[in-house]
């Protein structure tokens, strides 16, 4: 089970700059489906790296589904030569991405994000809008039955909305 | 981001699932907070975790 509180806390306390995409993301616009791993695009600059390696160090991260035993360093060298992590930590599983199909970078991401409040903290989250694009465009058959969820999602807050 | 302002066209097949979709739930959860939400979430997956270990107890 994914400590969502932890993890969000775990990268807010050292300032890691990120946005929430993937099931969370629907979550937190209100989805009902069960997800088990937090989805977060972090900024590649040089210090949000070292802040990121910061995050995560203590939670013991390791490559998801890999055999146990490899040489795997959680270090700033690692996440320079790489791009897109998929973790598993003492609090749970994430999937640390550089960048995701359709959406890009934290950067090209940003102005397509909502401020949310999260136990405290301050955080980003994609907008609903943006959160369907990227599925859609991810094209995975598992997130067509996701999307029509997210779409009935935005016809409910329009409705709500009076739109 | 390309097209993040233009509408998007409707899919079939997502239409399709579309009317699948239990709106009741997504109602009920547009009425709790963002942090209710996540603990509902959390609860699921913990509920998930024990029917797990309940099917591999049975399968022992």
């Amino acid at each position: 089970m994914t400590d969502f509180k932890a993890a969000v806390r775990a990268l807010a306390d050292v300032g890691v700059e990120f946005i929430l995409v993937g099931g969370v993301a629907a979550t937190v616009h209100g989805s009902a489906r069960l997800t088990g791993d937090i989805d977060v695009v972090y900024r590649r600059s040089n210090e949000n790296i070292h802040r990121l390696v910061t995050a995560l160090s203590v939670h013991h991260p390791y490559l998801r589904g890999a055999p146990p035993g490899l040489p795997f360093r959680w270090d700033e060298a690692t996440i320079q030569r790489g791009l897109n992590f998929t973790l598993t930590t003492d609090i749970g599983d994430f999937d640390v991405l550089g960048e995701i199909v359709s959406g890009g970078s934290y950067e090209t991401l940003l102005p397509n994000t909502v401020t949310i409040s999260l136990y405290g903290v301050e955080c980003r989250c994609v907008t609903l809008d943006t959160l369907i694009r990227v599925k859609r465009a991810a094209g995975r058959p598992k997130d067509l039955e996701a999307v029509a969820e997210l779409e009935a999602l935005l016809e409910e807050r329009r409705r709500l909305e009076g739109r | 981001m390309h097209g993040a302002d233009q509408p998007l066209e409707p899919d079939p097949v997502i239409e399709a699932y579309k009317r699948d979709v239990d709106r009741t739930l997504l109602r009920e959860n547009l009425r709790r907070s963002v942090e209710e939400r996540i603990e509902a979430l959390m609860q699921l997956q913990a509920f998930a975790d024990e029917l797990r270990r309940a099917g591999q107890r049975l399968r022992a």
